[in-house]
């Protein structure tokens, strides 16, 4: 016997609730979720998942096929590398690496972003008008540049290729912060409760910081699929992390080294750097066209 | 107007002179002798290691030092590369044309085929071709450029050999530098196969040019449509269907004006996209460019020519962005500042 | 209403397609009067006297000079270059050489010839490097590691003018290696005229950045990282050259040269030419720099480059299937090994450093490195030399020996060295990174903790010869067939200095016995010091033998007469290309 409820017209999603209600009906969405989560269960529990070491060698299986081909062997899932370690291992490995490394960098950026973005947005006068422009014009210029010359003077290394992409990506947060926290400035129930007393740090942190969150959101998985690829091409330009570190863009460096060979050691982890960017530019889609649904319902 | 143009110049020059104290430091911050990192130069005795620093007013206070060297960049003496021993900035005149004009072929194709694909798709949106556009744009903007330039090596160079994989021209001819620009080199230059020479160009041109161009069309596609969509929600569009106007009239008349302002400043972003994007394709197709010549400047440990080099690029980035950022604020003097919105 | 977006997005392909295909064809008549050569990597210099890298001297020796003497690229003899003939008096101290007539200097935008080539050009050639006195000795760093690392200038006695085209050479003691050495890719023979024009305008170290010689093609422009691009030599002596000429002169040879040991007797064969009596060669020659192997093999199958430079291991089966790509292969005369710095506490104890070979397992290294491609080195000489010794003693690998001796020597489990590993690609080894990447798996097991540090190839050498180096895998090609060739620039005294001493070992012993081997013709007597050599490097161990490489070169099946040329760099003088 069906309910009846009296109440029903009653209940109010929250406004997550009514995010993920509009999120969920894109089947795209939950596509690219879903391959998402396999890549996050993939760079959690890499340990678990894959049959061998990273970087044992096995000197009698080099450049096995991988197991769909005709003399490949279904022992080596996606087959071997020229040194004779699993790439299917190495893959698994790579997306923590990669992903792993490419979150760490976009929460740095993000926590400097944002402090640096409120402080700047809640300045006035000419020191904020001078910071805000220089802050744009650094803003242009490329990662690779930033890599680059830290390489120069710290070496090479995936802990500084990561601080590069960090650097590069502070500014946009910086941005949007400040953009954000100059419009809601000026609404009133900021006003209110400046009347009430509220000191900037609590305005900040009770009032703005709450209507900021999906702003950051949308912003984060932006940040990521930049930082994953920026990551993965400065490990392929021999510039980030370093061989044999299982890195998707040192992997795929490598195998180059052995492409008409075994062209499988440049296909296998260049589709695993597509589909990582992928699934995270979709959600990060679906997410935007949701919020955006929400909105201006 | 003048006030704009004033403001514009100040922080120009501003930034510009950030730019030049960030470098002058970089030669104290890399490893190595700075005397040698700033100048190219390797003294081969006591002597003239003194006399260079003297010269550089190495034995003076920062300030002195850091003026004596911006003096020299604007007079053109940029130092000397310390693998090749040329004068840094002839190289950087060679590479630097390369890149941009890769990247302006570039930028022509996300204009003229990203932005009309974007409109398409803006107007039909949530249509199947709008579904499709939309699918298609978001994959090819999601491949690591650095794989698709291989894909794109591999099915058009090595499976079909229609188009080569390497350089700008065969290098059989013999162009001189003149504008930096291939294709205008050639047809100012004074050689015998001149559409021999064009025709070679051109197919050298084709494949970086659509590895870059692609991501960039996508990206530029996605904000048009993006833009178009929020054009076509706002009041006046209603007001004009109401007022009985044809889907052609209410078109060309608020939408092709209105949704292409919010997309000029994020070109802006997108410049600094194609540069990066151009830097990584010149190594994969040994394009003679600034990326390329920069990230063998790394492997090579030229501290000079990465000094220079990061002055240049960073240069030739917030120009344009600062030129966009200007041509905005002229069109549009209602925007307070631009925003950059999410791609 | 999406077909028109399609259609779209086909006409553009469509387009690029059309303006690629048109590039096609018919531009065979124009890319005919060039070949395009894919080497891997920047030259130092263009003086081959400069630099011992093979890089340098395939940029410059047989295609900007030429030298007194050649070797057979077919049979490895000692053949007439610019000069026509030679004697040797019965002492064997005095060398007297008649030079060829009528051969010019390039003539470029920077330097125009006045007279021909004659026994000054030859005198300066060669002071420059054996006098410490010569002016230009001490131009472009005045040092000249081949020259040194054989000490060559020290057995000089005098190089003397006889007359315009007659030079005699004096030795102090008899060198039976003296004529081979003449014939390596080092000797060549740069214009003293064109010397005596620098140093008047106050730029001598020209010299050596805008070459001029008498080689096949001159210099025309270099630019780092991408291209050196050279013009044919139209006054080229060997053009003018009928192939009458060439035999006289050689039989010339043949009547004048007396007792000298098999690898430097005169020619056989009665032209030096391999592709017969016409020699020819193509308008311009260009070397494109690229160093990965993967993108020149891809440039070969475009028909970007003409031929390349050390086709990877792993490519060689693509470029076998290729019906338009030919692999030439030769048994190489070099060795690819692993030098441990015995100047540094603790390689310099012998057993230290037998017990880091013994944890290494060389035929494992040869699978994965060379693709068994190489043949397994058991002392330096490669089985193509004529004083190989086949029944060598060996290193075994014998992980449990290995444990045992560094416990004996009291290095704990834990030790930590560094292995370099050199950032280009040789024949000697193919993959030097991935080499250090095994030897360092192997270490582990035996408890040694190896790091593996790599600098760019200039760099890299220089680090090198200051000795910052554990332990360093590198290798040796030969420059002339002799057994000295090896044996003194890897491991003698007078080679620490000059850089090709990787191991900076010096031993007295050593050393009496490499010269004593020199003091006589007799090759048994020779084969016979080597074997105690042999026996004497086994149990010293300052390095470890890995491999003997085959060397390729690829080249697509327009080019006619391009050889591989055993004793040293790529020739492309009478190469041409007919599509």
């Amino acid at each position: 016997m069906p309910q009846f409820s009296l109440y029903d017209e009653e209940f109010h999603p929250s406004p997550w609730q009514r995010t993920w209600a509009s999120f969920r009906a894109s089947h795209i969405s939950m596509l690219g979720l879903i391959m998402l989560a396999l890549f996050v269960v993939f760079a959690l529990f890499a340990p678990v998942i894959t049959p061998y070491d990273a970087l044992e060698q096995n000197i009698d299986g080099l450049l096995i096929p991988p197991s769909w081909m005709a003399n490949g062997s279904i022992s080596y899932l996606f087959g071997t590398d020229a040194l004779g370690r699993d790439l299917f291992t190495r893959i698994i490995y790579g997306c923590r690496v990669t992903l792993g490394s490419a979150f760490i960098t976009v929460v740095l950026a993000m926590l400097m972003g944002v402090s640096l973005g409120a402080f700047a947005g809640m300045l006035r006068g000419v020191r904020s008008s001078v910071a805000n422009h220089l802050l744009d014009a650094l803003m242009a210029i490329p990662t690779l540049l930033i890599a680059i010359i830290i390489v120069a003077i710290l070496g090479t290394g995936l802990v500084n290729s990561m601080w590069a992409i960090t650097l590069a990506l502070i500014p946009q947060f910086v941005h949007h912060t400040r953009s954000f926290v100059r419009a809601e400035m000026k609404k009133e129930y900021i006003i209110a409760s400046k009347l009430d007393g509220a000191s900037k740090w609590q305005l900040f942190v009770h009032s703005i910081l709450p209507n900021m969150t999906e702003m950051l959101v949308v912003q984060g998985t932006l940040a990521l699929s930049i930082a994953v690829i920026d990551i993965s091409a400065l490990g392929f330009l021999n510039l980030g992390a370093q061989s044999p570190l299982p890195e998707l863009g040192v992997i795929l460096a490598d195998g180059l080294d052995v492409t008409y060979l075994a062209p499988w050691n440049v296909a296998v982890p260049g589709m695993a750097i597509f589909f990582m960017v992928l699934s995270i530019n979709i959600v990060g889609d679906g997410l935007r066209s949701a919020l955006r649904k929400r909105v201006s319902h | 107007m003048t006030q704009i143009l004033v403001r514009y110049c100040t922080l120009f020059i501003l930034t510009l002179l950030v730019l030049a104290i960030i470098s002058f430091s970089l030669a104290y911050l890399f490893p190595g002798d700075v005397l040698e990192n700033l100048t190219g130069l390797v003294p081969q005795n006591e002597i003239q290691r003194a006399a260079l620093e003297k010269q550089f007013k190495l034995d003076q206070s920062y300030v002195h030092q850091f003026f004596y060297y911006v003096s020299n960049l604007l007079t053109g003496d940029w130092g000397y590369s310390f693998t090749s021993g040329l004068p840094l900035r002839d190289e950087v005149g060679i590479a630097m044309p390369a890149t941009i004009e890769l990247a302006t072929y570039a930028m022509l194709m996300a204009l003229f085929i990203g932005i009309p694909m974007g409109y398409y798709a803006g107007i039909r949106c949530y249509s199947t071709s709008d579904y499709l556009i939309n699918s298609a744009s978001i994959t090819i903007y999601s491949f690591p450029v650095f794989w698709f330039a291989l894909l794109l090596i591999l099915v058009f160079s090595l499976q079909m050999d229609v188009a080569p994989l390497s350089g700008r021209i065969s290098l059989l001819y013999n162009i001189e530098p003149v504008s930096g620009f291939i294709l205008l080199d050639i047809l100012f230059a004074d050689i015998e196969n001149k559409s021999l020479a064009l025709k070679d160009a051109l197919s050298h041109l084709a494949l970086p040019t659509f590895a870059i161009g692609a991501i960039a069309t996508a990206s530029m596609a996605r904000i048009t449509r993006r833009s178009v969509i929020d054009v076509r929600h706002r009041p006046y569009i209603a007001a004009a269907i109401s007022r009985g106007l044809s889907s052609w009239q209410i078109f060309f008349r608020h939408i092709l004006r209105n949704a292409l302002l919010p997309i000029l400043p994020l070109m802006a972003i997108q410049i600094t996209t194609l540069i990066t994007n151009a830097m990584i394709v010149e190594t994969l197709f040994s394009w003679p460019g600034i990326g390329n010549w920069l990230i063998q400047a790394i492997y090579q440990r030229d501290y000079p020519a990465l000094r220079i080099g990061m002055m240049a690029v960073s240069t030739l980035v917030i120009t344009l962005t600062i030129l966009v950022d200007l041509f905005n604020r002229v069109i549009d003097p209602s925007r307070e500042k631009y925003e950059r919105a999410a791609v | 209403m999406s077909y028109g977006l399609v259609k779209r997005l086909s006409l553009y392909l469509c387009t690029a397609l059309v303006v690629a295909s048109c590039a096609k064809q018919n531009k065979q008549a124009f890319y005919n009067t060039g070949i395009i050569y894919c080497s891997e990597s920047n030259p130092v210099t263009f003086n081959p006297q400069l630099d011992t890298s093979s890089t340098t001297s395939d940029a410059s020796s047989h295609q900007l000079y030429d030298r007194l003497l050649d070797f057979d690229p077919e049979t490895g003899r000692i053949v007439p270059s610019l000069a026509s003939s030679w004697l040797v008096t019965n002492d064997g101290l005095t060398y007297a050489f008649q030079l060829r007539k009528d051969v010019w200097f390039h003539s470029t935008d920077y330097f125009t010839p006045t007279r021909n080539f004659n026994a000054d050009d030859v005198l300066f050639s060669i002071d420059r490097w054996r006098l410490t006195s010569h002016p230009y000795h001490y131009i472009s760093g005045g040092r000249y590691p081949y020259f040194e690392s054989i000490g060559l200038a020290q057995n000089i006695e005098s190089v003397e003018r006889v007359n315009g085209y007659r030079v005699e050479i004096t030795l102090k003691r008899r060198d039976s290696s003296f004529l081979a050495n003449l014939a390596t890719d080092f000797a060549v023979i740069l214009s003293e005229e064109y010397a005596s024009q620098l140093s008047q305008a106050g730029s001598p170290s020209k010299i050596d950045e805008l070459p001029v010689g008498t080689g096949p093609f001159k210099f025309e422009s270099y630019r780092k990282d991408h291209f050196i691009k050279y013009r044919r030599h139209e006054d080229y002596w060997r053009l003018s050259l009928s192939s009458e000429d060439s035999e006289n002169a050689s039989e010339q040879t043949n009547s004048e040269i007396s007792k000298e040991p098999e690898i430097a007797s005169p020619p056989a064969s009665s032209s030096f030419q391999s592709n017969g009596g016409e020699y020819s060669a193509v308008e311009q020659l260009i070397f494109d720099i690229t160093p990965r192997s993967s993108l020149r093999l891809a440039k070969l199958m475009t028909g970007e480059c003409d031929a390349t430079a050390f086709p990877a291991q792993t490519e060689l089966e693509v470029i076998r299937a290729k019906e338009d790509l030919i692999l030439a292969e030769k048994p190489g005369l070099n060795i690819g090994f692993w030098a441990f710095n015995t100047q540094r506490p603790p390689f310099n104890n012998p057993d230290v450093r037998r017990a880091l070979a013994a944890a290494i397992d060389k035929n494992t290294l040869l699978e994965a490195v060379y693709f068994d491609s190489a043949i397994r080195a058991k002392t330096l000489l490669p089985a193509a030399s004529w004083a190989f010794q086949n029944d060598a003693d060996d290193t075994a690998y014998n992980p449990v020996l290995a444990r045992k001796l560094l416990a004996d020597a009291g290095i704990e489990p834990g030790f930590s060295m560094t292995i370099w590993a050199m950032p280009v690609e040789r024949a000697y080894n193919p993959n030097a990174t991935k080499m250090a990447e095994l030897i360092q798996r192997y270490l582990r097991d035996v408890g040694v903790e190896a790091t593996i540090v790599s600098y760019d190839w200039a760099t890299f050498r220089r680090h090198l010869r200051e000795g910052l180096h554990d332990s360093v895998l590198i290798g040796w090609s030969a420059d002339n067939g002799d057994p000295d060739n090896f044996y003194r620039p890897l491991l003698s005294c007078g080679a620490i200095p000059s850089g090709t001493n990787r191991a900076m070992w010096c031993n007295p012993d050593y050393d009496k016995l490499i010269n004593d081997a020199l003091k006589t013709d007799d090759i048994e007597a020779r084969k016979a010091i080597y074997r105690q050599v042999n026996r004497l490097l086994y149990e010293r161990l300052p390095l470890v033998p890995i491999a003997h490489a085959y060397r390729y070169q690829a080249y697509r099946s327009e080019l006619e007469g391009l050889t591989i040329n055993p004793f040293g760099g790529v020739r492309f003088g009478g190469v041409e290309k007919t599509l």
